[in-house]
């Protein structure tokens, strides 16, 4: 399975859907949908290629890690001014 | 010198030892410049009024309140020019924890996308929500950091650490958090980086583990300082620090993952109570007996538990009392000239060793006892680790004991829910299943305490000698849905 095609499904993902921050695991499935024979490992390989690129960011809350498409949702400006 | 395998640590890149000196940020003049007198400290009013945290400092104990009060006086005199936050950050911190003591809620916001470039962790954002009156705190960012091995320091690190955290940071460190390592409180977005590159280029460090990540490894002293130590925790700690990168600083679990490492069944990282994969020290052959040192604890001439309880008269020390009568499984027996252990009975509670450490000693034939599981209380309640795999040999480079880890991990990423720990998957699929379907290891009656009353162990009717028949009938009557 290349990366770039889990790239594109993971993006594709990230654009759609009322939660604009996701657990990993919501994420693998996401891509499943669209890749069935995707594993986890493959899925986070993608994921961290599209943190470096700067297309993807984490969303951490401490205890817990999200995912979220950069400029969708709460961007980390408005994280030190919004109320959670 | 760093130890063999390590010198990356901190002195690779030089040949050499590094220094303090090679490192600061504070010129010795600087740091004279910014010490006070008591006289000092006793004068100096802080810019809010804190009635409520005044009293922190009356009782018997030392508080948290003088210690930032003694740094927001610190950074006064260090003066702006040689720190990179407000200098009055320490002041605010006081003043917003005053005014959440007025108004019985916090007034901070955690969370959000926070961090260094390609880390999923290791930094916690935190804000407060009241940036207008606390200005210098509106970033009051957490940073975890890995600390060394058995919380080893020199003085020279230790000093680096405590630069960067007064010139990029409010200078307030947490040593250590319960995690394990070193904790910078309170630093700005921007500062992230800087200190990011300080920590790993000038100081060989690195960040530690947060969110849904492995998180900081930690161990105790192990065999550097402790007879008792079954395995050199120390390295295996860096080891698997190193080994799982990948999950310390990229998130992908389900939830927290935390490997500690304990060299004996003392615990002295409280692996059992914490972790989710807990490695603690063991042996497998008989424990050591000194009958000569016994009786000298007999008659006196020892101090039992090391001197530890020197300091009232206990009495005469007796072992029967102190010793024998506190085995818990009662596997042990003194008959006045000799003591005898039934090895096979023991559990590794180390009361007898702890008590005699003269004349007893763990066995020589040792390993590790590989535990799963343990969380605290946020569901349900909280969790030991359990027993998994009794004794497990583990030499350099460990690679038995990293495929038991991943094969663990990659059932819990595939299987765990979302926030749910190792501990309670386990506890939703039954020990059982664990410990056959996902480790591939024969299930042991030691693993049940009592034959039924077991909850997370199920048999299946092919496994039992005979196997069974039931009337789902008669069970329903029973047993109606």
């Amino acid at each position: 399975m290349g990366t770039e095609e889990i790239k594109k499904a993971l993006i594709e993902y990230l654009s759609k859907g009322a939660k604009t921050k996701v657990y990993f695991k919501d994420m693998v499935s996401g891509v499943k949908k669209t890749i069935p024979d995707a594993t986890g490992s493959e899925v986070k390989k993608a994921a961290t290629e599209l943190v470096s690129e700067g297309a993807v960011e984490y969303f951490s809350t401490g205890s817990t890690t999200m995912y979220g498409l950069k400029g969708r949702g709460i961007s980390s400006e408005e994280s030190g001014t919004q109320t959670e | 010198m760093a130890a063999e395998g390590q010198e990356h640590l901190w002195d690779k890149e030089e040949k050499e030892h590094r220094t303090y000196n090679d490192i600061r940020i504070f010129t010795e003049e600087e740091l004279k410049k910014a010490a006070y007198t008591e006289e000092e400290l006793k004068a100096f009013k802080i810019k809010h009024a804190t009635p409520q945290m005044d009293e922190l400092e009356k009782g018997p104990w030392p508080s948290c309140f003088s210690d930032v009060k003694r740094e927001a006086l610190h950074r006064k005199k260090l003066g702006q020019d040689n720190l990179m936050l407000p200098v009055e950050c320490c002041e605010d911190l006081l003043g917003q924890v005053e005014l959440s003591y007025i108004n019985k809620e916090t007034h901070w916001k955690h969370g959000g996308i926070i961090g260094v470039l390609g880390y999923g962790g290791g930094v916690i954002g935190r804000y407060s929500d009241q940036q207008d009156k606390f200005p210098s705190i509106a970033h009051f960012h957490t940073v975890r950091i890995n600390q060394p091995g058995g919380h080893f320091y020199n003085t020279d690190y230790l000093r680096g650490l405590c630069d960067i955290c007064e010139y990029r940071g409010s200078g307030i460190m947490n040593m250590h958090g319960s995690t394990g390592d070193t904790i910078f409180l309170g630093t700005f977005t921007e500062q992230l980086e800087p200190i990011f590159f300080d920590l790993t280029h000038d100081m060989g460090g690195d960040i530690g583990g947060s969110g849904s990540n492995l998180r900081t490894p930690s161990d105790c002293l192990g065999m550097a300082r402790c007879e008792w130590a079954c395995f050199d925790t120390l390295d295996m700690c860096y080891d698997m620090t190193m080994s799982f990168q990948d999950e310390l600083h990229r998130p992908a679990f389900p939830y927290k993952y935390k490997f500690k490492f304990s060299g004996c069944p003392n615990d002295c990282v409280a692996a059992i109570a914490r972790a989710d994969q807990s490695h603690i020290g063991t042996w497998k052959d008989d424990i050591r007996i000194d009958q000569e040192a016994v009786k000298e604890y007999v008659a006196g001439k020892i101090p039992p538990d090391g001197g530890a309880f020197a300091g009232r008269d206990w009495g005469p020390f007796d072992i029967q009392k102190e010793v024998i009568d506190l085995c818990p499984t009662q596997c042990m027996r003194w008959d006045g000239n000799k003591l005898t252990i039934n090895n096979p009975e023991c559990t590794r509670c180390m009361h007898c060793i702890d008590v005699m450490p003269e004349a007893l000693r763990p066995g020589v034939d040792t390993g590790i006892t590989l535990l799963f599981g343990a969380k605290a209380p946020i569901l349900e309640g909280a969790q030991m680790s359990l027993v998994t795999i009794p004794f497990m040999y583990v030499k350099k480079p460990y690679d038995n004991l990293k495929e038991v880890t991943r094969k663990v991990q990659d059932w819990w990423m595939e299987e765990g829910k979302n926030r749910e720990r190792l501990g309670e998957c386990i506890q939703r699929f039954g020990l059982k299943t664990f410990i056959t379907d996902v480790l591939g290891i024969p299930v042991m009656p030691q693993s049940i305490r009592e034959p039924r009353s077991n909850p997370y162990m199920f048999f299946k009717e092919s496994e039992v000698p005979g196997g069974w028949k039931r009337d789902i009938k008669d069970y329903r009557k029973k047993h109606p849905l």
